[in-house]
């Protein structure tokens, strides 16, 4: 019986030690999300290896510097490079659009756009999937999660990994 | 108790039979012990690909899992491994080797840690794996399954079980094909052995063995009677010879004792035949002597002398010859003879008739022979005879008498002090009508050592003598201890 409780308290030891090494900030998790979508989606007709991937963020910027370690990182073997678009017309040549919740009251217009272009839309804007976007995230307690929106995926023209729906917190398809 | 257990007495089948078993059990074990090992080796790097694909597949399952460090969906994805028996636990680790989830059932050791280096591979009742998961070449963490070694070893032990009762159905085939196939050797042996057995036994040359094959052992049987012919001719021609030559010795007996017989009849007849005119001659000549003496001159009366003198030494021959054929034709009694007694009772009578010569005779006392007692009587009277006739010239007669034993015989010796003989006649001593001395010198008829060497040839003795002349004679006679009758 010592034995048993010795291990719990050692259990509940390390799961505090995680806690604690998990506490990081909201926008330093989606970050880490974002570039994580980036490797399990796919896009239907994808651009020469030698264009790298723009991730563009609309809108007011909460990242601040929190996707600058993205920069030269890989993605299906493209590199990954920053942009933020002056304004809703600017967005050609996105691959990822992030779109603010600043830019929420111009969601569908951008959203039309953006599926045009073919470009996988993220957003915090709550209800985003239901919307129309692609992943949006969501908030469950402290846990930062993702809602992903099949249809508008595959209107956009974008093969999500079922490994990736796996983990979403709601699928619509 | 332990020598009939021993490998030199046990028959020559059982021995083939035994080397054989040896020999298929030594190479059935090798065979076996060999499987066992490749299939040993075979089933664990089988079951260790196996462990590899499923780590692999868990890996990939949860590189997502980890990427969005989704803990629920990383418990669910290792919690499937569940329906695989064989593994026992199953931990997920992060890149940092932080343990983010785990499959471990309650009895079992908690999830190793990764920063001490686990021991890997096959243990002694486990397999530990540990593969990492990656995405794009990034490392995102690691997979640790650990398998228990239950299914191999039962597998192991259910070859093992197959190879041994396998084994042990071939073995009795073996066994049985063997003990059929040793008689291929073993019979012909045993049968050569059992013949030479039996010839040994039963001395019947005719038995052969049976010859069935042309390697050595027919060769062997076929030798042997090779062998068994040669002795059962030699057999044949000896016994074919004996029969022969023992047909010859009775022919040749049977002539002998014909001719043996009818020449004692002969000498008999003659002998009595011959009594009737002497005694004509005799009984006239006396009656001549007797009623005509006055008419005739002294120079008649000299012939008549003479006439009468050699009647008498005829009749003497004859009594001689009568006796001769006598010793020759009665049977041989063996009896116990008391000889020095018989020798004083013919010196008794010798001295009785005898001349008044000084005379010393030493017999030695307690003197006895075996043999028929009145043949010896007949020759040990004319030997005694003799002794005292020869030395009837000399100035004292000395004779000695005695015996010794020599072997199985005893050898009588009578010594006198006589005339003697030259020992270049001695060859004609013992032959009838052969005399060594002038009847002038001393009478005798020329039988008497004839009658003497029949009687002791007869008792399957031997006689013979030595003497210088002048100084006496020594006869030796040589009588069996014991005779056989014949």
């Amino acid at each position: 019986m010592l034995l048993w409780k010795c291990l719990l308290v050692v259990l509940l030891c390390g799961g505090l030690l995680q806690a604690q090494a998990s506490v990081r900030s909201e926008y330093e998790v989606k970050a880490a999300f974002l570039y994580n979508f980036t490797r399990f989606i796919n896009w239907n007709e994808p651009p020469s290896e030698d264009v790298p991937l723009t991730v563009c963020v609309l809108g007011n910027d909460p990242f601040e510097d929190l996707l600058e370690p993205l920069v030269g990182r890989r993605a299906h073997g493209r590199f990954l490079q920053l942009r933020a678009p002056n304004s809703r017309s600017d967005i050609d040549g996105c691959h990822v659009l992030y779109i603010s919740q600043s830019e929420s009251s111009y969601l569908p217009a951008i959203l039309d756009e953006a599926t045009r272009q073919g470009m996988l839309t993220i957003s915090d804007i709550p209800g985003f999937a239901q919307r129309g976007g692609i992943v949006g995230y969501v908030k469950q307690g402290n846990v930062i999660r993702f809602e992903i929106n099949l249809l508008a995926a595959n209107a956009a023209g974008l093969n999500i990994n079922s490994r990736l729906l796996e983990l979403a917190a709601k699928v619509i398809r | 108790m332990n020598d009939q257990w021993r490998w030199r007495h046990w028959p020559l089948r059982i021995k083939l039979l035994v080397l054989t078993l040896l020999i298929s059990t030594l190479g059935i074990a090798l065979v076996c012990g060999s499987l066992i090992i490749l299939e040993n080796q075979n089933y664990r790097d089988q079951m260790e690909s196996e462990l590899h694909v499923v780590a692999s597949i868990l890996a990939e399952q949860s590189a997502a899992a980890l990427l969005f460090e989704d803990r629920d969906q990383l418990r669910s994805i290792s919690s499937s491994l569940h329906q695989i028996d064989n593994i026992t636990q199953a931990c997920v680790y992060d890149a940092a080797g932080t343990l983010l989830t785990s499959l471990t059932p309650p009895d079992t050791d908690p999830c190793p840690d990764l920063s001490t280096s686990p021991s890997m591979g096959f243990e002694k009742n486990a397999y530990k794996l540990i593969v990492p998961v990656t995405l794009d070449d990034e490392l995102l963490g690691y997979v640790y399954i650990c398998s228990h070694l239950q299914v191999l070893k039962e597998h192991i032990r259910n070859f093992v079980l197959a190879a041994v009762g396998i084994g042990l159905v071939i073995q009795l085939l073996l066994a049985i094909v063997a003990y059929k196939l040793q008689r291929i050797v073993s019979k012909p042996i045993i049968a050569l052995s059992n013949t030479a057995e039996r010839i040994a036994q039963k001395h019947d040359y005719s038995i052969r063995a049976p010859v069935s094959s042309h390697d050595e052992l027919g060769r062997l049987s076929a030798t042997f009677n090779d062998m068994i012919s040669t002795i059962q001719l030699q057999n044949q021609r000896i016994l074919e010879s004996r029969d022969s030559l023992e047909k010859k010795v009775q022919d040749r007996t049977a002539q002998l004792s014909l001719a043996n017989r009818e020449l004692e009849a002969f000498s008999y007849s003659v002998s009595h035949d011959l009594r009737q005119p002497l005694r004509a001659i005799e009984g006239f000549s006396q009656a001549l002597e007797e009623d005509c003496e006055d008419q005739l001159n002294d120079l008649g009366k000299d012939y008549l002398r003479r006439v009468r003198a050699a009647s008498v030494r005829m009749g003497n021959l004859i009594d001689g010859l009568l006796v001769l054929s006598r010793v020759s034709r009665q049977p041989v009694e063996a009896e116990r003879v008391d000889l020095t007694a018989m020798l004083r009772e013919i010196n008794d009578e010798l001295a009785a008739i005898g001349d008044s010569l000084p005379t010393e005779v030493i017999i030695q006392p307690d003197m006895s022979v075996i043999g028929d007692s009145r043949m010896l009587r007949v020759a040990f009277q004319n030997l005694l005879e003799n002794a005292w006739k020869y030395s009837s010239k000399k100035d004292r007669r000395r004779i000695e008498i005695g015996a010794r034993q020599e072997s199985d015989n005893t050898v009588v010796t009578i010594r006198d002090n006589g005339a003697g003989f030259d020992m270049q006649y001695v060859e004609k001593l013992f032959v009838a009508f052969n005399r060594l001395h002038t009847p002038s010198e001393f009478g005798g008829t020329g039988i008497g050592l004839a009658t003497v060497y029949r009687v002791i040839r007869r008792h399957h003795g031997d006689v013979w003598a030595e003497s210088t002349v002048g100084e006496g004679a020594t006869f030796h006679v040589k009588l069996p201890n014991s005779i056989e009758q014949g």
